[in-house]
């Protein structure tokens, strides 16, 4: 495995868990965080805190965790004032296609868009002529690491895998997200307008994902995008095997299994506990309230376990479970495991053989996050198609997203996008680059539990929006300006309109480089 | 170049099965003449030939022109609406030393880090080099025709030999055994050489020394002390470097790393390569003055490290401004699995500002110039080794593949494994037999 040193750094350096991080596992092992595997010493719930928790969440029954989100969102739309992007050739992100279409962007949402005729416009709107270019919602990546596997990239900064125990459920990526990280404004350039960063690959349960805006904040809670659901990132297959199968197993795939379950088995357990304490406060609370000096106490709320919390939280169908698996028959096996806990897998990531069971995945309702051609770089990611994408797309009701995982990738998602669109009209399939924008916009924003809110332009949604100088789908495409709530956060030609991060600013010999677009 | 894309869907879809039944049918020796007629042609000989017309003849390109016509007997291929290159050579890559990255026994395109393993330089890519491995016809499907098969630095500064492979498969298939020596310098060679780039110039230096006094009386270094000595083996291999008869790549990122080769080759009278080289911009014109190339990943565009700061998407135009010769090749770590892809990144560079017959350029015959083979391979001229590719569109375009690809003259079988995985499960439903029985025949 020492062989590959230089090429997990290099791993690192694209961001990815795909090839996972074992070798860093050995290297920092010893200095790995020591108090990594526990979390915080149970903690007792004030009843009438715990209450309004449930009230804030209109939902006293099944709510397992006070408070739900203890580190919410800040972020707020930048201004702007109402914007018409004239004359485009517009794919919505919803399937269609609208030649010489227009869209106006008001209060930071969508609120027109049709023909160019047919779209009033506002007295004061910013006009700008779109003719020649093509306009797409932002795009979308469901699988990245910046920020926690961040540029630079030493030793100081990779916080993207807790290799420390096989069950890390109790982490969260967005403690980890650097908001420094230069990737952030090279993935704006290339049209990225909102993210998943996911804990790695290397345990069983990997932790909480978070879900960002890519709007530069000296915070990452100025990054979260507001509202949005949690994830699980999970693994299947080599990663966990390799990393473990000397400390303690999992050493085998059917170990891997017995690992999902038992802590599945817990985990129901923990939330009845929960349901079952609720059950037990709502009758006191009916019965004796708080009013009656000689009532009877309210019940002891059970212990939190950060851990449970989570996989409770999956169980409620609150948080959405991101399962990186290569294999076919591995991904049939976890519908099973899923189907018999009662949870939902959201999508499967680097499904390499998403196209050997695409039937199966359709029929279950799951997307399959992929790339476009990566491949060989682990016996389970040899046997790859281009056409992996576009032939799991071809099922009925299905769900298919190009992913990055990589901080290079991640810049042009639309180029991976186009390879893989290609290689399903090869073999015959008919997909229009508005089909295959889906692929990176609202297939991802499906995926997330953000689609109500972005993904596709349509009135009422968050106006995030790009504007190419051409067809997307070229190797020449450039994004020109990219709209986030309706904000103007890049302007490939207005240097102002191009963040660099703290780390590159200053630096000798560096006026020309850094920062988005570079 | 305009993109084909503009077309929501290409008009002539066909099936894998075709391509492979018509890839059989077009089965032939080298013994033989092909027409390819009216494609539009970029020589990377400083032509483009619109509606242009290649002849090869017993796997040599014998015409180059327009409004030729075809031999008596010759196989003609008619190319119009497509676009004729010479195969993409890649410069720098692990095929047929590497199967599958994270698996030792299918792994040789390094030895281990760590391991202490004494040997570096002495290292031979023909030694391990399979031809049968699947990146190569999956690779060849994407238009690469050659390639430097060389293998990563274990704990040595050196890597060992590099070769030059057509990528055909076939058993004769190493154009050049022993083409460039390869070296890793900058945080890596750090890293090799007790933590400090002084570290490992000090290193390199001695090492050259060393091979210098080997090559000057080896019976007298070989008199010496077996403590006094670098091992034989790493000093012969490295004969050939200080000799200048063969290049040396030498792996590194950052500007004064940079400078300090131009330093080293003037002082030993090397033959020098740049990999990596994101800072290489910025010593762009000493760098062209030295006649050093640069082989470079144009999509380096994040201050991974601090040898990186000055790494930019426009690094690829800028060299090629000055006058240095590029060439492209895939991010380190994924040297061999997607040398399909070199063009992808050609074309990201041209999005950034590299003239498009530069990126054709770097491509083909500047590899080819590297290894001292640019007389033979690398463009389409008369008397060159017919090295082809006839793209469906435009090459740097994510969405153009090859319809066909000559090597040596030879059109070859455009089929692969993926190929194969593809056409067993295009279609899921259950048939007579399990999916097992489809295919693979």
């Amino acid at each position: 495995m020492r062989k590959l040193r230089w090429m997990a750094l290099a791993v690192l350096f694209v961001g990815a868990c795909a090839q996972e991080a074992d070798d860093k596992a050995a290297e920092n092992g010893a200095a790995a965080d020591a108090d990594g595997a526990e979390t915080s010493a149970p903690q007792s719930v004030s009843v009438a805190g715990a209450a309004q928790g449930a009230d804030d969440n209109g939902d006293a029954k099944g709510v397992v965790r006070p408070p739900l989100d203890p580190y919410p969102s800040t972020y707020e739309p930048y201004a702007s004032g109402a914007t018409l992007i004239a004359g485009a050739t517009i794919l919505t992100g919803a399937g269609e296609r609208i030649d010489n279409g227009s869209i106006l962007l008001e209060g930071g949402k969508i609120t027109a868009i049709g023909a160019a005729g047919a779209v009033d416009v506002p007295a004061g709107a910013n006009t700008i002529d779109a003719a020649g270019k093509w306009v797409t919602p932002g795009v979308i990546d469901i699988h990245s690491h910046l920020g926690d596997y961040p540029s630079p990239s030493t030793a100081s900064t990779s916080d993207g895998n807790e290799v420390t125990s096989p069950n890390t459920a109790h982490v969260w990526a967005e403690h980890s997200v650097w908001p420094q990280d230069a990737g952030f404004t090279r993935a704006l350039a290339g049209g990225i307008t909102s993210l998943q960063v996911l804990p790695g690959s290397a345990n069983l349960f990997g932790g909480r994902s978070v879900i960002l805006k890519n709007v530069p904040s000296r915070t990452v809670q100025g990054m979260k995008f507001p509202g949005a659901p949690y994830g699980l990132k999970m693994a299947c297959g080599e990663n966990p095997k390799r990393v473990y199968g000397d400390k303690g197993g999992p050493d085998t795939r059917m170990g891997n299994v017995a690992g999902y379950r038992a802590a599945w088995i817990e985990a129901a357990g923990y939330k009845k506990q929960w349901d079952d304490y609720w059950k037990s406060y709502e009758a006191w609370a009916e019965k004796d309230g708080d009013k009656d000096e000689d009532a009877e106490e309210a019940p002891d709320a059970p212990s939190r376990d950060l851990k449970l919390e989570t996989l409770a939280g999956v169980l409620s169908g609150d948080i959405r479970v991101n399962m990186h698996c290569y294999r076919a028959d591995e991904m049939v096996q976890v519908l099973d495991i899923a189907r018999e806990f009662g949870y939902k897998v959201s999508a499967f990531h680097h499904a390499i053989e998403a196209y050997k069971v695409a039937d199966y995945l359709a029929e279950n309702g799951v997307c399959a996050a992929v790339w476009a051609d990566w491949w060989g770089f682990k016996l389970e990611a040899y046997d790859t198609v281009t056409a992996n994408a576009a032939l799991v797309d071809a099922q009925a009701n299905s769900c298919a997203i190009i992913h990055s995982d990589s901080n290079t990738g991640i810049q042009r998602l639309n180029q991976e996008a186009a390879k893989a669109m290609a290689a399903g009209w090869r073999i015959g399939l008919e997909i229009a680059p508005e089909d295959a924008i889906v692929w990176i916009t609202a297939n991802p924003a499906k995926s997330m539990g953000v689609l109500d809110q972005t993904g596709t332009l349509e009135t009422g949604k968050m106006a995030d929006v790009v504007i190419w100088n051409g067809n997307p789908f070229s190797v020449y495409a450039k994004a020109e300006q990219v709209f986030i709530d309706g904000a103007l956060m890049y302007d490939r030609y207005d240097p102002k309109r191009s963040p660099r991060m703290d780390f590159e600013i200053g630096q000798q010999g560096n006026d020309h480089t850094g920062g988005a677009g570079q | 170049m305009s993109a084909m894309i503009n077309k929501p869907i290409i008009a002539a879809v066909f099936s894998v099965f075709a391509l492979t039944a018509v890839n059989e049918a077009a089965a032939q020796t080298a013994n033989s003449t092909t027409a390819i007629m009216n494609g539009e042609v970029h020589t990377a000989a400083g032509d483009v030939i619109k509606n242009g017309d290649v002849i090869i003849r017993d796997g040599v390109i014998v015409q180059v022109g327009a409004d030729l016509i075809a031999p008596t007997g010759a196989r003609v291929i008619d190319a119009s609406g497509k676009v004729v290159t010479p195969g993409v050579f890649a410069p720098l890559s692990s095929i047929g030393l590497l199967e599958i990255s994270l698996d030792e026994e299918a792994n040789d395109a390094g030895p281990n880090r760590g391991d202490g393993f004494p040997l570096g330089a002495a290292l031979d890519a023909v030694d391990a080099y399979r031809r049968t491995s699947t990146l190569i016809a999956i690779n060849r499907a994407g238009g690469v025709t050659r390639a430097l098969a060389a293998a990563n630095p274990g704990d040595s500064l050196f890597g060992g030999r590099g070769a030059v492979i057509d990528m055909s498969g076939a058993v004769d298939s190493v154009t050049k055994p022993r083409a460039a020596q390869i070296a890793m310098m900058g945080s890596e060679g750090a890293s090799r050489a007790g933590g400090t780039r002084m570290g490992a110039w000090a290193f390199m230096r001695e090492y050259l020394d060393e091979a210098r006094s080997y090559a000057a009386n080896p019976n007298a270094y070989v008199r010496r002390n077996r403590e006094d000595r670098f091992a034989l083996s790493d000093l012969k291999a490295l004969g050939a470097v200080v000799s200048g008869a063969q290049p040396l790549i030498v792996h590194l990122n950052g500007e004064a790393d940079i400078r300090n080769l131009i330093r080293l080759k003037t002082d030993y009278n090397l033959r020098v390569i740049i990999a990596g080289g994101s800072e290489a911009w910025r010593a762009a014109e000493p760098l062209a003055a030295a006649d050093i190339a640069v082989i470079l990943d144009p999509m380096v565009n994040l201050p991974s490290q601090f040898e990186d700061l000055g790494a930019t998407l426009k690094n690829a135009a800028r060299l090629n401004a000055a006058g240095v010769k590029i060439a492209f090749y895939n991010p380190p770590g994924f040297g061999a699995h997607n040398l399909r892809l070199l063009t992808q990144q050609a074309g990201n560079a041209v999005a950034e500002g590299l003239p498009y017959e530069a990126a054709i350029a770097a491509l083909t015959i500047n590899p080819a110039e590297m290894f001292g083979l640019d007389r033979q391979l690398g463009s389409i001229e008369l008397g060159k080794i017919a090295d082809i590719v006839i793209w469906d569109g435009d090459p740097l375009e994510v969405t153009t593949i090859p319809q066909a690809v000559f090597i040596n003259g030879v059109r070859q079988d455009l089929d692969n494994r993926q190929a194969a995985l593809l056409s067993r499960y295009r279609d899921l439903s259950r048939g007579a037999l399990p999916l097992a029985y489809r295919g693979g025949e």
